[in-house]
């Protein structure tokens, strides 16, 4: 009766955009909780719960015109910077047409990046700051309300809960940075109010992840090992490196999902990682904190998709103005949506990533969802060429399927005359190398001209920013009873039981 | 008399047979989130002791209205999981729900086809709720609350206090009457059983397979239909009473029965684990 309710005050929330509530998300999660226990997991008809019901082209476009209407609306009263933008543009926000929305300017990074506070509403309780890691530049800050973090948080525990994706029996290992401030606060307290056990291991010396990885656990009610890892792709490869280098094997892991991203993700990382893990499941999508919480989810087809309800998105032509088509190329502008967006609002922001729009009609899960190919990669990182574009994903997907190149693909790429030219780091220069990431790298699309092979990461002229690189260092060593035997060395006999 | 302690007996029966049937065959379309928990049973009590004075104190069109939809929603869940496409589960819910509305009205309130046709639709309403509930996560311990409880209310509201006999006297004056009943003797006099005690009659089993396993299920059918079976006959061995409160006999031994098995069983299982052990076209 209670979790009847609690679902009449969430549809409430979906349909006229109220505020979430936290004591409905907070009593769904415990519903979400009992049928998992009751019914050993949650049917598909929960998804469609707490996302709506499947709906048409028109019907979707009426939807998220009448929210962006009120995001809009919202900005232009209550922000400084969308205040001046709406003035300038003679736009009312209240009735606003579909195909107006391409009219208002799109909000550059280097805006939220400079004036931060001019995002935040006048009503607003801001209680958080958080900061991108910076990798791709200075950090951006974005503020968020205690009722934001909080229904988000329970948001998040809600769909991991509803996908089977992390239980009360889980341990789960975070390994970002430390600086993702925003990431690992909802993602912990999601974890936490499921009953999983979580620890932040940081962005530590590989071998140090890998012996908590290893570690045995006695804890009642949870797995015997650490059982969901999240981190970003470039310290996976890391991982995997280290881990194949260092002797471990599946048996020495109890890993059953990886959640991964924050940066190009690539089969051959995924095929690498099965490796020294087993056969772990990978999750999949894209989040960004100035658009948090909009997300997408990664399908078995490789599509990302965008709950409708969450934002709005775009794709943009970078070299024209209006959208790009279906299959072509193009920066992804984004919008999220109240009730999920409180404190700072944005509008069409360029995320500056690529993506593609797909042609439809889609037959994978979420067809019903507004659809992208994955991401190809950030566009200043990627470049114009006399034949085109060539993204990181082109480069990475060819590098990171070569055995030869350590993990992870440590590498850049720039246009010469006719092409493009490639740098990368592998094992050994060899003439066999050298030919293998050549058909590679044509394999993946990409018009090489040059090639430069090196041994060591220094050597290299424009290599692309990981995330791995963001080390957080540390005085400990690994134990060496977790370290797996090596030569003989470094395991206890017990442990071998 | 004879004969219409028969077909209720036979009514009874049917309805606890065919909801153990129907919870080892088909799977009813559930809630996709939540349990049927501790809390629902609080509610269902209070609504219990709430929705008889409603009954008596809304008008007579008002209750037969509620009747109707509650019939209608109740017959479509059932026949959800066995005529998957909608227009069959529709035609036989309203030709169901109609025939009892035509007999009501023109056959008259005390025609035995009226009387044959309520029970029909009784009896399939009792095995769409108790499926619901047992198919929600029902537990055994949470059915023994209910039923004890359901004890000490039948005690006092059907033989202390006056609310049931005026209440059944009310229902069974329009369609879709919630009771299994079959007339006797002279014009207007009719012997029945209640839904409520059906239903805890034929939930109980269920719950009880769930929980402990298909012995337990089939003690807890065989001793609330003999229990059932007692009372219905003990008018035709001399006792009558006017109004009986079943839930009297039923519930304590539901009550005991719980204990038993906890005992003996320890933890009740989950619908997961029943299922792991006893797969049946429910998991499908």
């Amino acid at each position: 009766m209670e979790t009847g309710l609690a679902q009449l005050r969430f549809a409430a929330s979906m349909l006229f955009g109220r505020p979430l509530s936290a004591w409905a998300l907070d009593r769904l999660v415990d519903a979400a909780l009992e049928t998992r226990h009751e019914f050993g997991a949650i049917g598909p008809a929960a998804a469609e719960f707490l996302s709506g019901p499947p709906l048409d082209e028109d019907a979707r476009r009426e939807m998220q015109l009448r929210r962006f209407r009120a995001q809009a609306a919202m900005a232009a009263q209550e922000t400084p910077y969308y205040a001046g933008l709406f003035e300038k543009t003679g736009l009312d926000p209240h009735r606003l047409r579909f195909e107006e929305i391409a009219r208002i300017p799109v909000t550059p990074k280097a805006a939220m990046r400079n004036t931060p506070d001019a995002f935040v509403r006048r009503s607003a309780r801001p209680a958080f700051r958080t900061m991108t890691t910076g990798t791709t530049g200075r950090p951006t800050s974005t503020y968020f309300s205690a009722h934001e973090m909080q229904t988000t948080a329970l948001l998040s525990a809600l769909t991991f809960l509803q996908e089977g994706q992390i239980g009360p029996d889980d341990i789960v290992q975070i390994s970002t940075s430390s600086r993702a401030t925003l990431g690992n606060a909802c993602f912990s307290q999601a974890c936490q109010r499921i009953g999983a056990a979580w620890y932040l291991a940081g962005l530590v010396q590989p071998s140090q992840a890998l012996a908590l990885l290893a570690e045995e656990h006695h804890l009642p009610g949870k797995k015997p090992r650490t059982s969901f890892l999240n981190t970003y792709p470039s310290y996976l490869g890391e991982l995997v490196e280290c881990g194949l280098a260092a002797g471990y094997r599946p048996a020495d892991f109890g890993l059953t999902r990886i959640s991964v991203g924050g940066e190009v993700v690539t089969a051959g990382l995924k095929a690498r990682a099965q490796q020294l893990f087993g056969p772990v499941v990978f999750i999949e999508g894209f989040g960004m904190t100035e658009i948090w919480p909009l997300g997408a989810t990664r399908c078995a087809a490789g599509h990302l998709h965008w709950e409708p309800t969450q934002g709005l998105i775009e794709v943009l032509n970078p070299e024209a103005s209006g959208p790009a088509q279906p299959g072509q190329a193009g920066t992804l502008v984004a919008t999220p949506f109240g009730p999920y967006r409180e404190a700072s609002v944005v509008l069409r922001y360029n995320t500056e990533d690529v993506v593609a729009p797909l042609a439809g009609p889609l037959t994978c899960r979420w067809r019903d969802w507004p659809a992208t190919s994955d991401i190809r990669g950030k566009l200043r990182l990627s470049i114009r060429h006399d034949r085109g574009w060539t993204y990181p994903r082109d480069v990475l997907e060819a590098l990171e399927a070569v055995e030869a190149v350590p993990l992870p693909a440590r590498g850049g790429f720039w246009a010469v005359s006719g092409g493009v030219a490639v740098e990368a780091v592998v094992r050994a220069v060899t003439p066999a190398v050298h030919r293998e990431i050549e058909a590679a790298l044509e394999g993946q699309g990409v018009p090489l001209r040059e090639l430069h092979l090196v041994e060591d990461r220094r050597q290299l002229q424009q290599p692309l920013p990981l995330r791995c690189d963001l080390r957080e260092d540390s005085f400990a060593t690994p134990a060496p009873s977790t370290a797996p035997d090596v030569g003989g060395a470094g395991r206890l006999p017990t442990e071998r039981s | 008399m004879l004969a219409a302690t028969i077909i209720i007996l036979g009514c009874a029966l049917a309805a606890v047979l065919l909801s153990w049937l129907y919870f080892r065959r088909y799977a009813i379309v559930r809630p996709p989130l939540g349990v049927f928990n501790f809390s629902d049973v609080a509610m269902m009590l209070g609504s219990i002791i709430l929705i008889p004075y409603l009954d008596l104190a809304l008008p007579l069109w008002v209750v037969a209205g509620l009747l109707v939809v509650g019939g209608l929603s109740t017959l479509y869940f059932t026949w959800e999981p066995i005529l998957p496409p909608v227009w069959p589960r529709w035609l036989a819910t309203l030709v169901l729900v109609g025939l009892d509305l035509v007999a009501w009205q023109w056959l008259g309130k005390s025609s035995p086809w009226w009387y044959a046709i309520n029970n029909v639709f009784v009896v399939l309403c009792a095995v769409g709720i108790t499926n619901l509930w047992a198919q929600a996560g029902m537990k055994a311990r949470d059915a023994a609350i209910l039923a004890g409880a359901l004890a000490v209310y039948d005690l006092v509201f059907t033989s202390l206090l006056p609310l049931m006999g005026d209440l059944y006297t009310r229902l069974a004056m329009l369609p879709l009457a919630p009771m299994v009943a079959w007339p006797i003797g002279s014009e207007g006099q009719w012997y029945a059983i209640g839904l409520g005690d059906l239903l805890l009659a034929a939930a109980f089993p269920l719950v009880m397979r769930k929980a402990f396993g298909r012995s337990a299920g089939l003690a807890a059918m065989l001793i609330g239909l003999i229990a059932i079976g007692a009372l219905l006959v003990s008018p035709l061995l001399g006792l009558y009473i006017e109004i009986f409160p079943a839930m009297v006999v039923l519930g304590p031994l539901m009550v005991l029965q719980y204990a038993y098995w906890r005992r003996r069983c320890g933890t009740e299982r989950t619908t997961w684990q029943y299922l792991q052990a006893e797969p049946g076209r429910q998991s499908a």
